[in-house]
């Protein structure tokens, strides 16, 4: 083994460091349950609701499913984390809950350091402005300043390779230049735990390598990454642990390639589950 | 934090409130300067139409309305500051009653708080309503009303106003999410508003009766303020200016409070 750079030092001793101690999960999912409402015959107008109102009926409108139930788990910082389940399991309410844009209606969620997702690429951008002028709205959607953000415009849009268009407005983009923009905006927030829903296939293939190279990168400067997939293959690859969820219940925590067994088991017993029916 | 008294509560929210204003302030000019690029870039005239739209609308309402009320001197400048400060605020409810729904791509991924996107409105409209002041100047001077020092006062008067416009525009925004049909209450309401605040004629013209019941309108006193500076040349009266004021952070409080009770159940009915 090479002798680390003096720069490279803290981020090959943080675990060391850290990992006896054991508590410095980066996030730490505590026992939460999610309750969606699904709606039958909600009052979707004020006239509605004022007319049952008059009939005094008190019909219930909505049926409650849970979309996670009773899920715990610990991701340690600078790991990488996935989760697979089949549609419907669950995965896109997890990430929902941990990026904080939903609240569990019970538990509790602790995460530690700034989180910044790439579920959907490009939220927030306005398709008349052009990619500059929509890096900055990104940016100051995570609340950062202006100088910082001038400092960082260059290397997103060279990351992008997007210079030569900076200045189009990006509703003339195609899906791959809007894409790469969306992915050079979220990956440079720097965040400390990155939420990754499906989306690694961006670009073409050499922007698509790029992009995994940018997120072990990532990964190697003590980062976390929370991943969803079903790309199980991939997943077994290059997570450190993962997580089965099913019908809103994590079943399975840990080894990638138990979870893949687990994950196979629960998806072929629920299908014939469904042949019975 | 454990808040259980009205007041506690009433605080509460405001911290956040403006607390949230400040964690985002950089959100809150990227966001203007958005929405005047696109707003002026792709048209040929750019500002030019800024001005125009409530020009015409002027000279429209004066053109009926100084034949059908008592004559009243310069009825444009008259008319003209008063519907300024209308326009402002039904513009600005307007937009947002659909903001969080526009901006729901935001709100799944960022935990932005939601009044965020009525702020915004409200702020880029603000720069409206400063450039249309250009064209009210233009008219003070062509019709030859003279422009009283107490013009400089417009800042002054403006802020009720803003704290009105937000309190209504994070209520209405808030309701929309839940009732559809809001845009359509709403296009109604602010008809019948229209007509119920002293715009086109003034609290004078009325018995007085009507004027006393009148000034319950929470907008009666933040429209008169702009007639007093720009029309009267006077200073508004200091009690009912703050009355009004007052007033308008009761309501900016209730909005909130409406707010805060639903903002966990957005991202499910959108």
């Amino acid at each position: 083994m090479t002798q680390a750079a003096v720069s490279e030092a803290p981020t090959e001793e943080a675990p060391l460091t850290q990992e006896p101690h054991g508590d410095v999960a980066a996030v730490e999912v505590n026992d939460i349950c999610v309750t969606y409402r699904a709606y039958t015959e909600r009052p979707g107008t004020f006239k509605e609701l004022v007319l049952n109102y008059i009939r005094n009926r008190k019909a219930k409108y909505f049926t409650t499913f849970e979309a996670l139930s009773h899920v715990s788990f610990q991701v340690p910082k600078g790991k990488i984390v996935g989760f697979i389940g089949s549609n419907g399991a669950g995965k896109s309410t997890l990430l929902k809950v941990l990026s904080g844009v939903l609240k569990p209606s019970t538990g509790e969620v602790t995460t530690r350091g700034k989180v910044d997702s790439l579920i959907k690429l490009g939220a927030g951008f306005d398709r008349e402005l052009n990619a500059i002028e929509n890096i900055y709205l990104y940016a100051s959607l995570y609340q950062k300043s202006r100088d910082e953000i001038e400092s960082r415009v260059p290397k997103i849009l060279e990351f992008a390779e997007l210079e030569e268009f900076a200045h189009t407005p990006i509703r003339y983009y195609s899906s791959g230049m809007f894409a790469r923009l969306g992915f050079a905006c979220a990956i440079d927030m720097n965040p400390d735990i990155l939420l990754v829903d499906e989306v690694l296939a961006v670009g073409d293939e050499r922007f698509n390598k790029k992009s995994r190279d940018k997120m072990l990168e990532l990964l190697q400067s003590g980062k976390t990454i929370i991943m969803v997939s079903h790309n199980i293959n991939m997943l077994q690859r290059t997570a450190d642990q993962l997580g089965v969820l099913s019908k809103g219940r994590l079943i399975f925590f840990g080894d990638p390639t138990e979870a893949v067994k687990v994950y196979r088991a629960d998806t072929y017993e629920t299908s014939l589950d469904g042949k019975r029916l | 934090m454990a808040v259980h008294t009205p007041i506690a509560h009433t605080l509460y929210h405001y911290h956040d409130f403006f607390s949230s204003i400040f964690q985002y302030r950089e959100y809150l000019k990227q966001s203007v300067a958005r929405d005047l690029r696109k707003k002026y870039k792709r048209t040929s005239l750019g500002y030019f139409w800024s001005m125009l739209n409530p020009l015409l609308m002027m000279a429209v309402l004066t053109v009926v309305f100084s034949k059908l009320l008592p004559r009243v001197e310069n009825y444009a400048v008259y008319l003209f500051c008063s519907l300024l400060g209308w326009q402002y605020f039904s513009s600005t409810v307007s937009s947002s009653l659909s903001s969080i729904r526009s901006n729901m791509k935001i709100i799944e991924q960022v935990p932005i708080p939601k009044f965020m996107f009525m702020i915004s409105t409200a702020a880029s409209n603000i720069v409206n309503l400063l450039i249309t002041i250009v064209p009210l100047v233009v008219v003070m001077l062509i019709v030859g009303h003279p422009l009283h020092w107490t013009m400089i006062l417009f800042p002054l008067a403006l802020f009720p106003l803003i704290i009105y416009t937000l309190g209504f525009s994070i209520l209405f925004g808030v309701l929309n999410v839940f009732f559809e049909d809001m845009v359509h209450l709403t296009q109604v309401l602010m008809r019948a508003w229209f007509y119920l605040t002293p715009i086109l004629f003034g609290p004078e013209m009325l018995p007085p009766r009507t004027a006393y019941w009148m000034q319950f309108n929470p907008l009666y006193y933040p429209i008169l303020n702009f007639r007093d500076v720009f029309y009267n040349g006077v200073v508004p009266d200091v009690t009912t200016y703050f009355y009004s004021l007052a007033g308008g952070f009761v309501l900016l409080a209730l909005s909130l409070w409406v707010y805060k009770k639903s903002d966990d159940k957005f991202i499910y009915f959108v």
